[in-house]
């Protein structure tokens, strides 16, 4: 088998085992189980070198019941606390936690204890990609865009929060389970983001993240209690993004706006299945961000052709989601649409009432804005000096390299 | 095919004073008895049950809780087979594991009105 298919195995399995193991014996244990885990897969990495058994993931869940025994042995030998085994027909009890729904019902509980409020976000992130999607400290670094030691501290500190908290292996109810949503909602929202909007050369880590993200958004949806019309917009925009992942960068990795895409490279089944999420996703009164978003993200994919779009739908949708949740980048959007529009004099408008500082880190972009209002009335003076800031202020090194396009295609 | 309930008497691991290791073997031959009944597409269910007893009983509804202590024979649970005849689940229940701790296994079939 080829080593990438193996590493692709075992980070699938990785969560398995750990949620399997964790809803046997305890988050107590969660450090010992994910060791012994390490060790399972370093022993079939040595036991595979010469033959791959013909069902690896049968394997893998032999690997991972034997590891039941043995913390069962190792933690009673270091009368540590273990679940009370009366008699072996105790062990029917475990043995149905290895049904393909009780796996996913307990890899669903690891993903809420990992948004647990008691953990800090940054953290969330960190131990969600490691303990439920069984990525490498190094892996979520490089995906992260952080050093390794800084993923390995955000790990720690989760582990030592769930311990100090003592917090349950549990999916939250009533109350608690919205709350508890939201925060697993944002969570899946920002890994995708992370893969979607990441600037690594690397395709695969970039849709490594995103179909990690996709995935544990379409488990929370495989949930009764937890299927809710927010998730599935959730959902929705995930797929329409995805749709467009391969268009976004050409070959050598350089940015692609909305208008220089290639809309025959759209992944339709995407598409269709964001879609069908969002048929279940408007089955509300109350519409959230996510539905917004979702149907920005529609809007543009709607469009045969980047003048097909529909900019006035497009300004209704991000009114919409300012008035849910006001923030300066919405303003700015909702001032490039305009542009795109033709509707200078208001896109101006809006523009000057905005702060540049409020949007921080994302201030080239009202910058790169403004230069683009300039030229749209020929004022290619102004709109240098303003794209010029742009560039100054810029750091991701892809929109640095799209934005000096745009500048010398003014000076030119 | 015809459903039947393999009842479970089992012995007490607790009382038999069992080591880390002894413990290890008795459940690993419980899984290994699980899987082979996995394999062969026989088994339909099955469920263990904790050790706490309340018993209701009598015209007064008199409540007793009872723990396995004070119980002669318990049943600790159960597996739920598909098989020809009842004579094909004595055979699956040869590799019930405990038989040699004292345990035993009642077979009965699931009663199905169909006619």
């Amino acid at each position: 088998m080829e080593p990438k298919l193996i590493d692709h195995l075992f980070r699938h399995h990785y969560g398995k085992m750990v949620s399997v193991l964790v809803r046997i014996f305890g988050l107590p244990h969660l450090e010992t189980i994910e060791d012994a885990i390490q060790d399972t897969f370093i022993k079939a990495t040595l036991s595979w070198k010469n033959n791959t058994p013909q069902n690896p993931e049968a394997w893998l869940t032999q690997a991972a019941k034997n590891r039941v025994l043995d913390l069962f042995r190792k933690l009673t030998a270091q009368k540590k606390r273990v679940p009370h085994i009366a008699s072996g027909i105790d062990t029917i009890a475990i043995q149905e936690l290895f049904l393909d729904t009780e796996i996913e019902d307990s890899q669903l509980r690891m993903i809420f204890t990992a948004c647990h409020p008691y953990l800090s976000p940054k953290d969330r992130i960190a131990f969600a990609l490691k303990t439920v999607s069984g990525f490498s400290s190094k892996e979520i670094a490089a995906a992260l865009l952080t050093k390794e030691e800084t993923i390995k501290k955000r790990i720690s500190r989760a582990r030592a929060s769930i311990q100090k908290e003592n917090i349950r292996f549990q999916i939250p109810k009533g109350k608690a389970l919205a709350k508890r949503l939201d925060s697993v909602m944002e969570v899946l929202y920002l890994i995708f983001n992370e893969g979607f909007h990441s600037t690594k050369k690397e395709i695969i880590v970039r849709k490594e993240l995103c179909s990690e993200a996709m995935r544990l958004c379409k488990m929370v949806l495989n949930h009764q209690n937890t299927k809710t019309p927010k998730v599935y917009a959730l959902f929705a925009i995930m797929c329409f993004h995805a749709a467009r992942i391969d268009s976004k960068t050409t070959h050598d990795n350089q940015l692609l706006d909305l208008q220089h895409q290639d809309r025959s490279k759209w992944y339709f089944p995407l598409i269709n299945l964001g879609n069908t999420a969002m048929h279940k996703a408007v089955e509300t009164d109350t519409f959230s961000t996510y539905h917004y978003e979702a149907a920005i993200a529609a809007e543009h994919l709607k469009a045969k052709t980047f003048e097909d779009t529909n900019w006035k739908a497009i300004l209704h949708w991000y009114e919409c989601l300012h008035k849910l949740q006001a923030t300066p980048i919405h303003l700015l959007n909702m001032a490039v649409v305009q542009l795109q529009d033709s509707r200078f004099r208001e896109s101006y408008q809006l523009l000057q009432q905005l702060d540049p500082e409020s949007l921080g880190q994302r201030s080239y972009l009202y910058y790169a804005t403004v230069s683009e209002y300039h030229s749209t009335q020929k004022e290619y003076a102004e709109a240098i000096v303003h794209i010029e800031i742009a560039l100054r202020l810029v750091t991701n090194q892809q929109e640095k390299e799209y934005l000096e396009k745009k500048r010398i295609a003014l000076i030119l | 095919m015809k459903e039947f309930m393999m009842i479970f008497t089992g012995a007490d691991y607790a009382d038999l004073g069992l080591s880390p290791e002894e413990l290890q073997s008795r459940m690993g031959k419980w899984f290994s008895w699980g899987e082979k009944m996995e394999k062969a597409g026989v088994l339909r269910g099955g469920n263990a049950l904790t050790p706490n007893i309340r018993r209701v009983s009598g015209q007064n509804r008199t409540v007793t809780d009872l723990t396995s202590a004070e119980v002669k024979e318990i049943v600790g649970g159960y597996y739920l087979v598909e098989a020809k005849d009842v004579d094909h689940v004595q055979e699956i229940a040869q590799d019930f594991p405990d038989y040699d701790l004292g345990g035993t296994v009642e077979i009965r079939e699931i009663m199905v009105f169909d006619k």
